[in-house]
């Protein structure tokens, strides 16, 4: 079983929200597990912030692309933006915890099993990632995990 | 992101609700923090029971909101964080940072 789920959403931070719930609906019916799915959503909610923010620079004519590609026990996705990309070899997590910026690739990092940067055959800039999801299990009857 | 504010025992406790992003919500909870510590009111409880998700441009408001307060002698905790934020916080270290109850009275209890 193969199927791609596309959205295209205006740069506006209020539409940030937009792929969560989708993954949400799609990886449920799917029957991923819940905090599988929620790790993915966080990442994919960061990758459209930097897609918005400093791929778009929030221009409301410029719209952001998400391609959800599922498969039986991984989902890829695929954010796409018109910015110029950014240095990505060169990064290397900070260590000062009260920095105000900076945790978005963190967090894509360490929510997913892989994460790539690239650029798409039509120029536009690319953020792929990809996360094994596992079913959700049943609750055992005698409560425990 | 709605902020609804409440005090408890000389605490202000402010009820987040929503997606916690930055943008405006930056400002919301900035000029929020300003007045209650030009009231005097300098130990503030963030609830986190009705936020949906936080990214990390909403993180930076909360360490903004943090260093505010603790430069005014104040303090600024969290409460009832749900898992999927927690995770974030864990993985960020910011759980190193930020005081964390689930219960409220527990909460308010901490500052005296």
């Amino acid at each position: 079983m193969k199927r791609r789920v596309e959205l295209r959403l205006p740069s506006r931070m209020e539409y940030l929200g937009v792929p969560d719930v989708v993954l949400a609906e799609v990886g449920g019916e799917l029957g991923c597990a819940r905090r599988r799915l929620e790790e993915l959503g966080t990442a994919i909610i960061e990758a459209c912030t930097n897609a918005m923010e400093h791929g778009n620079h929030l221009a409301e004519d410029l719209c952001i692309e998400i391609w959800l590609d599922l498969a039986e026990d991984l989902i890829t996705v695929t954010v796409l933006d018109h910015g110029p990309g950014f240095d990505h070899a060169g990064w290397r997590p900070s260590d000062d915890v009260m920095r105000q910026r900076g945790r978005g690739l963190l967090i894509m990092r360490e929510f997913t099993d892989h994460l790539e940067f690239g650029r798409h055959a039509d120029g536009r800039f690319l953020t792929r990632m990809i996360k094994q999801m596992a079913p959700e299990e049943e609750p055992s009857a005698d409560g425990s995990e | 992101m709605k902020i609804r504010e409440r005090k408890r025992d000389g605490v202000a406790i402010l009820e987040m609700s929503g997606k916690l992003m930055g943008g405006p919500d930056a400002d919301a909870f900035d000029e929020t923090l300003k007045t209650l510590i030009h009231e005097g009111c300098r130990n503030v409880i963030v609830s986190m029971e009705k936020v949906s998700w936080v990214n990390s441009t909403g993180l930076g408001i909360l360490i903004s909101g943090y260093t505010t307060l603790r430069k005014s002698g104040g303090e600024l905790k969290l409460l009832k964080v749900s898992d999927r934020i927690e995770n974030i916080f864990i993985v960020s270290k910011l759980y190193t940072v930020f005081a964390s109850f689930q219960d409220e009275d527990e909460a308010v209890r901490s500052f005296s």
